[in-house]
Parts: structure tokens; C-alpha cells; sequence
């Protein structure tokens, strides 16, 4: 199988320059533990992976190799339009969306492989945090940070997984084996009773607070057709709550920006990276002073932007009502979501369960993304406005809860929208039961392709 | 009344931003009349273990060439993780126990963030607020006085930055970076830079016999850094200035007095005393201003998303208590009750807390676990005896120390078993010693003692008598004046004798076998 990985993942052999001026010329001396798993199983690496620089952005226009034009529409000639192909995983994405090779690593923060997924029409699923061993890969924000596989299928999209979701002991965040085990027993004990064939019984979620505004109608109709051949094959579809969403998307950004202000504080040029020489005469008097010459260089707007915006929201001024709060915030959507699965979270349990169903439901259905791939910007340079920078922010907002709540999440493809461009659905479970996850996805596909 | 009094001052104390200090009644200093002196000091103290804190990086030493003992994750490389060393945390832990403080169940990690060259990623991984142990003490006998503990946190060394003016360049070693430290906070209860020199010293001395790290301050294993304030007796107090980089005790005791008279010169003039952080200059003898409250830096302290909370449990901290090192004040205790002098107590005590301290809490074997081996079934007291005094002396003499002694402890046991039973004369025994010093020959004394014929003589006196006559003979003024009645001059007789038997005469029995044949 021939495999691409994405750039802020670390390879020996090639460069990782995590889309970045700052580690344009870097090579890591290790290669990330998903990269030897994969190497080890097989697969073929056939190269690095576009995507935003150090993970940050939902369009992969924040890139020092340019940005990636969303390859869908492509056969014969130039698109028609140049679209986004998402981010942070947009190379990802289009990699496998133009058929250049069967599958791709990605990283998924706050929605970076879903997003790209459904702009491209191909599956992406960001597993359980923890099950996937993060040594290797460049950190944006560690308490989201998930590698994530990219495919043309969800067969494919599950081999891969199998062959990377590991425990390895260098990442203490890694998911212990016993708690893997009771979170598959957990699952496969339900699995058990919807039956090998359709999903008989299966309960399938969908949060009302998932259909915001903004939301283009086509991807509603898709949905809601999507719902219609699923309980054609013996799902129950029922109407859940998950009150906090409307806080979740503030709550990602305040998380993510100011841990990501923490992992990037190590780019000062010394023993690594671009290394720009303070000018004659410049103040020396700071370590600081030094490193901003490099910094400022060797960072993009918008990683600079959200640098900042992390380091205020843990300044000691703005800790408390920013950064404490988000994590407040947090709690609460992980909790909403406890209250509707069925099966307990396997992390929260300390009393082992028979998997007993308790009401509830298997699985939560919503589209990926609240639109099909935007038109890219003209010139990634021009400064964007306040307003437009805000609404690529706003791309994350269906997908950022599952990311918070660190449950597994999976894109596939489910129609056009009236544009004629993809369309993507996600099907997130609770904790460790990326099985069911992967079950109800290869039905959806099935469905899609018999009714084609 | 007054107990209850003091706790609810305590109690509103904790409520104000300052801490009260404890009430302890007020002993007048000469130096500053009508002024009290309040200390309290940070001690960083390196972790002993073998590998680093969160890095798989071997522990590097002075000799090291530099960057030799750095992993990625030290150097901060994209893509690192941390990893506990459960090493560090057992060192942490017994630590804490000797100085009798509360081992916390669950401790936790965070980020403290700032710029320097000496700090690859950033930021220092400490434990600002879930320390892993509180609310310990440490007694100082000699000033009867008890230092409470604050509390003891785990934490990243950074690595090392060396100015060279030559190249004008900031050269950075991260062989240190990465490596554990212990940061043990006490609370303001010291009242004189005496009493500060003794806290340290009481201190290091207990890292080292708990194993837990080296505590030495020349060489940067140990780092104190140190509030003073001051007030007039029964004012309320002062406001504190920290001195940083404080290298040894002494520097520390002088920087304390300087700082306490620079604070007094300014109050007594109206001028308020600034927060700040201040250096010492030992040359000249004052403490410089480094950084102001203005200029303190907002560290942005941040909980470390890849370290899970450190869970402690109670079978854990028993098995470490059970496995303890004997502690210095039991050590003290036991070696009193064998019937030893404080003097010669304190001698072993202060001798063995020269010995080297292992990795990992392997404790090498000291001055004070030799005493015990050889004191087995023998009279503690003449065994003392032969280590402090003779032992000890020789080495001294030859430019040597305790580390450099090659006396096995058979060897050293069996030499005070002769002299003891009379088979060599002390004399000779210290003869013996010193042979085994300068040839580190592994034989035992009985067998030097025969092979140099120091045996002590045992046929029923002849060859004294032998002795006793030819001395006689061969110093016949000297006789006749003993027979006169100046019995002091024996002694020059007795010296002829004892050079004849090399030694192995016993003294008293010349003197007697003289004197006799002298009437």
C-alpha cells in the first residue's frame, strides 16, 4: 500500500518542515513511531504531505509550499474553480482524493483530517485520543492532537489503523492496553447484539445543536437522506441534545491557541530551525530580543496570531476567565456526551462494566462541515480581514466537539451539495469504540454506492 | 491561650498576601540591636539518579565533554515526549519522609515558560501547584531550632550557559538540561545567617545519607536561594529581597548579613525597602540589584498536557520508609548509646557525610558503616579509638582521606583484636598501620607483625630484662642518676629500651623492669 505522510509528522529520510519557514531545511533524526509501524507492516511512504503550517488553519492556505488546490473536479484539464481542499490536512486529503497514493497520515486537532475529507469526497477518521502513539509527531496542542488516516474507503481507512494503533510507552498520554482491551470488549459486546449484516438495533444520534445557520441546506437534504437508508437498514434514528456545542468552538481556540503558544515557544533557532542573525546594532540585551528575529521570520501570520492569542489567555490576567474557563467548557461537552452514548466512557469507569446498554445511543450522526469546499483566496498574502479570518475559524464548528471530547470521529462521503461538490458525514462513538465507528461508516458507504 | 492565639494569627495570616512568621519568642542579635532578621530559603538540590527526569539521557558528570548526555527530548527536539524516571520519584519520595513531610497522593506537572538560551523548549516542567510533598521540618540541634518545610517539588534542570568574552558568544551545554532537581521550599523561620548555614548544612548532610543527591555547592549539585527581610522586634514584617547564586554556605551567611544591614541602613532612614531579586558580589561584600517586581516575568504556568498526574500510593510510600536509609539523627542517637564521645561522634559523622553518593539511591559505604562492621563484637570504644585518632591521622598526615583508606575492614578489625589482647604493644599496632598505608598490602597485621618480628615479646620477661640491661649498660650516667634518685631520667633509659625492641616492650613493663633493676 502506498502511504503519504504529512508534513508535521516526523521521517528520517525525508525532510520535515511541518509547512513551516521555521523548519524549512529540517530533517528530524527519528522517525515518528506511526511511520515505523507503517514501514514495518508494509506499506510504502511515498512522500510528505502539504498541509498548514504547524497544523494551524481549516483551509491549507498557511503554507511555505503554497497551497493545495482541492483536486476534485480535476480529471480533463483545470478545475473550474480553485477550491480549498481543507486544512490543517489538506495534502493529506488531496493526495488521496487525486489518487496519488491509497491512504494518508494526517493529523486532526480540531477537525484538520474530517475537514479535508469531506471537502475532498473521501474518508478520514480521527480515532480515540490515545490510541494512536504521538511520538513523532510536531505538536500543536497536545491535549487534542490525534494522527488520523485519510482513504479512499473505509476498508482501507481500518487497515491502516490496524497497523498504527499501538501502545507505545514514549507517549504517556497513549491509551494503557487494559483500558484498550475493556473499551473493545465494551464494544464488541454490543456489536455483538445490532448483528453482523445491517445495523438491527443500532441507535443513531443526531444532536439538534449540529445545524447552525450557517449551515448550506444541500448538506442538510444529504443528511437527511443518509438517515433515511440507514434506518432502511435497521437503525433507530433518534433526536439528542448536546447543550454546551454552541460554547465549544470559543473553548477549542482559547485550548488550542494557548497550548500551542507552549509548543512553539522551543523554535528559537539554536538547536534547530531558521536562524536569523539579530541586525548590527540590535538590541541583545533579552534572549527574547534575539529570538523575535527568527521567530518573526520564520512564522506565518496566522501562526504568529494564534501564538499570541495563547500567550495572553495564559498570562496571569486572562488565565482564569479564558484558559480555566475554556477548560470548564470542556468538561461540560465531554459530559454531554457521557450523558447520550449508551455505553460509559471506558476512561471514567472504575468499576469494570458488562456492557450493559443503558438507553442511549450507539453512535452520533451530523455533517462534517457546514459548507462544500470553499473557493480559495486569491492571494494567500494579502492580510485577511478580521471577518474573514473569523469565518475560516468557523469551518471547525461541527467538528471540534468530538476533538475536545477526544472520541472518535469518521468522515465519509455522502453526496453532492448543489454546487456539485462533495459532501461529508461524520459518525462519532463514544471512547475506544472506533470498531463501531468504522461498522456504521462501511454501511454508510455501502448505502452510498448502492445508491449510485 | 497563647497557642490558640498564635494559631488564629496563623490562620489570618494565611488570609493576608504576606506570611507571618512564627512566633518564636525573639533572641537579641549584637550585630542589629532592636531589629529582628527573617529568613527562608529555596534549596535546589540536583537529583542523584542515573538518567534524567523525563529523558532516557544518562546523568552526566563534571569530567563530561559537553552535549554529550543530551537526547532529543532535551534539546527539545519537534516530536518529543517526556517520560517520568520512577527513579527520580522514589529519591523525591524519601526525601520527603526524612524530612517528615506529607507525601502527596496526587502531584501534578506544569509548564513555567520563558526565554533563555539555557531552556530549549521554552519552558521548565515543575510543580507549581501540586507539589509532591508539604508541611515537612527540619530540626537543627545545635541551634535548637526547627525549620518547617513548605513543601518539596520535582523539576527540570536547565543546561548551562557559559559567557566567552573573547568571541563574545554565549556557549550552551545541555549535558545538565533535562536532569531532576528537588526544590525544597522552607518557610521564613530562620532568624540569623547562623542559623541559615545551619539549615543548608543540616540539609545536605541528609541528602547525602538518604542517597538522594550529592548536596555539594562548590560543584552546583546543591543551589540556595534566599529571602531576608527585616523588622524592629515586634513590628509587623519586613519586605522581602531575594539573593540569588549564592556558591557556598559561607557566601550565603555573608550575603545575609550584608543584605540585613543594607535593609536596616535604609529603613532607619525613612527609605522603604523594594521587592527585588539581588546577587551577591563576594569581592565586594554587597548584594546588586538583578531584577525589580516590575521587571518579574509572567511564567504563564500552564498544567503539562503529556504528563498524567503522578499517583502515589500508600503501600509505595511504606515500602520506601521500611527500605530507608539510617537518617543523620539516628544515626547520631545510636552511635551515642554504643557509648561514644560526642566528639568522636561527631568526627565519623562528619567524615562519612564525605562519602560518595551513589545512582539511584545506592548508598556507598562510609566512614560510619566501616565503625560498624569493625565494632562488631569488639569494644566500640577502642575501635573508635583506632579510626578517629590513629586511622584518620595517618591519612591526614600522608595528604589523604577517608576515601583513600585501603584498611579492609578485617584488616582494621583484626590489628585492634592484637593490640587489645596484648600480642603487639600500640605501638607497634600504629607501625603496623602505617605499613599497610604506604604498601597497601592486602595481608593481615598478624602476619605483617610477624614477618617485621613486632610480635610483642610473651617469654615471661627475659628479653626484657635482656633489653633492660643493656640499656643499662650502655647509658651508665643515666643509671647512676636514677640510682641517685632522679627517677625522671628513666624515661631515657626507657627509650634505649624501646628502640631495642622495636617496639614491642610495653611501656609500663620497661619502666617497671628499670626501676627494679635500678634500686
Amino acid at each position: 500500500m502506498t502511504v503519504a505522510v504529512k508534513d508535521n509528522i516526523c521521517t528520517k529520510s525525508l525532510p520535515t518542515t511541518c509547512s513551516s519557514r521555521m523548519l524549512e531545511n529540517f530533517t528530524s533524526p527519528f522517525d515518528a513511531t506511526v511511520v515505523s509501524l507503517l514501514s514495518e507492516n508494509g506499506a510504502a511512504i511515498v512522500g510528505k504531505a502539504n498541509c498548514d503550517e504547524f497544523g494551524m488553519g481549516s483551509l491549507n492556505v498557511y503554507s511555505v509550499h503554497g497551497p493545495v488546490v482541492n483536486p476534485f473536479g480535476l480529471e480533463g484539464g483545470p478545475p473550474e474553480q480553485r477550491r480549498s481542499a481543507g486544512g490543517s490536512s489538506g495534502g493529506s486529503a488531496a493526495a488521496v482524493a487525486a489518487g496519488l497514493c491509497d491512504a494518508a497520515l494526517g493529523t486532526d486537532t480540531g477537525g484538520s483530517v474530517r475537514l479535508p475529507a469531506s471537502y475532498c469526497g473521501v474518508v478520514g477518521l480521527k480515532p480515540s485520543y490515545g490510541i494512536v502513539s504521538r511520538w513523532g509527531v510536531v505538536p500543536f496542542a497536545d491535549s487534542l492532537d490525534c494522527v488520523g488516516v485519510v482513504g479512499k474507503d473505509v476498508s482501507t481507512v481500518g487497515r491502516i489503523l490496524n497497523a498504527i494503533a499501538k501502545y507505545d510507552e514514549r507517549d504517556r498520554t497513549a491509551a494503557p492496553p487494559h483500558v484498550r482491551t475493556k473499551a473493545r470488549e465494551m464494544c464488541a459486546i454490543r456489536l455483538g447484539t445490532v448483528g453482523a449484516d445491517g445495523l438491527n438495533g443500532l441507535r443513531i444520534g443526531v444532536p439538534q445543536e449540529y445545524f447552525p445557520t450557517e449551515l448550506q441546506s444541500s448538506i442538510v437534504q444529504s443528511l437527511t437522506k443518509v438517515l433515511d437508508r440507514l434506518r432502511g437498514k435497521g437503525a433507530t434514528i433518534m433526536p439528542v441534545s448536546l447543550p454546551s456545542t454552541p460554547y465549544a468552538l470559543s473553548a477549542y481556540y482559547v485550548i488550542s491557541s494557548a497550548e500551542a503558544s507552549s509548543n512553539l515557544a522551543r523554535y528559537d533557532g539554536i538547536e534547530y530551525g531558521l536562524r536569523v542573525e539579530p541586525p548590527p546594532g540590535a538590541n541583545l540585551t533579552k534572549t527574547a530580543n534575539v529570538y523575535a528575529h527568527s521567530r518573526s521570520l520564520g512564522f506565518g501570520k496566522e501562526v504568529q496570531r494564534r501564538i499570541l492569542l495563547g500567550t495572553y489567555a495564559l498570562s496571569a490576567d486572562a488565565f482564569e476567565n479564558y484558559f480555566l474557563q475554556a477548560q470548564r467548557v470542556r468538561k461540560l461537552i465531554k459530559a454531554d456526551f457521557d450523558r447520550v452514548f449508551g455505553v460509559p466512557n471506558p476512561l471514567r469507569t472504575y468499576a469494570s462494566h458488562d456492557g450493559a446498554f443503558s438507553g442511549g445511543v450507539d453512535v452520533i450522526i451530523h455533517p462534517s462541515a457546514i459548507q462544500t469546499a470553499p473557493a480559495l483566496p486569491g492571494l494567500e498574502d494579502t492580510p485577511p480581514s478580521d471577518s474573514s479570518t473569523l469565518n475560516a475559524y468557523v469551518q471547525d464548528v461541527l467538528t471540534v466537539p468530538a476533538s475536545l471530547a477526544g472520541l472518535p470521529a469518521l468522515s465519509v462521503p455522502a453526496g453532492m451539495g448543489s454546487d456539485g461538490w462533495p459532501i461529508g458525514v461524520s459518525i462519532v462513538g463514544q471512547w475506544g469504540s472506533d470498531e463501531m465507528v468504522r461498522r456504521v461508516g462501511e454501511v454508510l458507504e455501502s448505502c452510498e454506492l448502492e445508491s449510485a | 491561650m497563647l497557642v490558640h492565639g498564635g494559631a488564629r494569627l496563623l490562620t489570618l495570616a494565611k488570609r493576608c498576601t504576606r506570611k507571618v512568621h512564627t512566633s518564636r519568642t525573639h533572641k537579641d542579635d549584637a550585630r542589629w540591636p532592636g531589629w529582628e532578621l527573617v529568613v527562608g530559603i529555596e534549596v535546589h538540590a540536583q537529583l542523584k539518579s542515573r538518567r534524567k527526569l523525563f529523558s532516557e539521557a544518562l546523568a552526566s558528570d563534571l569530567s563530561s565533554p559537553p552535549n554529550t548526555h543530551v537526547s532529543p527530548f532535551d534539546a527539545a527536539f519537534p516530536g518529543t515526549l517526556p517520560r517520568l524516571n520512577p527513579k527520580c520519584v522514589e529519591l523525591g519520595v524519601r526525601t520527603a519522609i526524612a524530612l517528615n513531610a506529607e507525601v502527596q497522593h496526587r502531584s501534578a506537572f506544569d509548564r513555567k515558560h520563558y526565554f533563555y538560551a539555557d531552556l530549549p523548549s521554552g519552558y521548565q516542567i515543575t510543580q507549581q501547584y501540586a507539589p509532591l510533598a508539604r508541611h515537612g521540618r527540619l530540626r537543627l540541634q545545635k541551634d535548637d531550632v526547627t525549620v518547617r518545610i513548605k513543601q518539596i517539588q520535582l523539576e527540570q534542570d536547565t543546561g548551562k550557559s557559559t559567557f566567552l568574552p573573547r568571541n563574545r558568544l554565549t556557549a550552551i551545554d545541555l549535558n545538565r538540561a533535562g536532569m531532576g532537581l528537588m526544590e525544597i521550599v522552607s518557610e521564613p523561620d530562620m532568624r540569623s545567617p547562623e542559623e541559615a548555614g545551619s539549615y543548608v548544612r543540616a540539609l545536605q548532610a541528609l541528602l547525602r545519607s538518604v542517597g538522594s543527591s550529592d548536596g555539594n555547592m562548590e560543584q552546583g549539585s546543591l543551589r540556595c536561594d534566599v529571602n531576608v527581610s527585616v523588622n524592629r522586634i515586634g513590628g509587623p514584617p519586613g519586605t522581602r529581597c531575594e539573593i540569588k547564586n549564592l556558591n557556598s554556605v559561607k557566601n550565603m551567611t555573608v550575603a545575609i548579613t550584608c543584605e540585613a544591614f543594607r535593609q536596616i541602613a535604609l529603613l532607619d532612614r525613612g527609605v522603604p525597602v523594594v521587592q527585588e531579586t539581588r546577587g551577591f558580589d563576594e569581592e565586594k561584600a554587597e548584594t546588586y540589584s538583578l531584577r525589580s517586581k516590575e521587571d518579574a516575568p509572567d511564567y504563564r504556568y500552564m498544567p503539562d498536557p503529556n504528563i498524567p498526574p503522578l499517583l502515589i500510593d500508600k503501600n509505595y510510600i511504606d515500602a520506601i520508609r521500611r527500605n530507608m536509609p539510617e537518617l543523620p539523627h539516628a544515626t547520631r542517637a545510636r552511635l551515642l548509646g554504643q557509648g561514644l564521645s560526642e566528639r568522636d561522634v561527631e568526627v565519623l559523622m562528619d567524615v562519612d557525610s564525605g562519602r560518595e553518593v551513589g545512582y539511584d539511591g545506592e548508598l556507598g559505604r562510609g566512614a560510619v558503616a566501616y565503625f560498624d562492621e569493625v565494632s562488631r563484637g569488639r569494644d566500640p570504644k577502642a575501635v573508635v579509638n583506632w579510626i578517629t585518632h590513629e586511622l584518620l591521622g595517618q591519612l591526614a598526615f600522608r595528604h589523604e582521606t577517608f576515601t583513600d583508606n585501603p584498611i579492609s575492614v578485617e584488616q582494621m578489625g583484626e590489628l585492634v583484636d592484637l593490640v587489645q589482647c596484648g600480642k603487639v604493644t600500640g605501638t607497634s599496632g600504629k607501625t603496623i598501620l602505617r605499613h599497610i598505608l604506604s604498601t597497601r598490602t592486602p595481608d593481615l597485621p598478624s602476619k605483617i607483625a610477624e614477618g617485621c618480628q613486632l610480635l610483642a615479646v610473651s617469654d615471661g620477661g627475659a628479653s626484657l630484662e635482656k633489653w633492660c640491661r643493656d640499656a643499662i649498660f650502655a647509658l651508665p650516667e643515666e643509671a647512676e642518676a636514677v640510682r641517685r634518685g632522679n627517677v625522671k631520667v628513666v624515661n631515657k633509659i626507657m627509650g634505649h629500651v624501646m628502640k631495642a625492641s622495636r617496639g614491642t616492650a610495653k611501656a609500663q613493663d620497661v619502666r617497671a623492669t628499670l626501676l627494679r633493676l635500678l634500686q
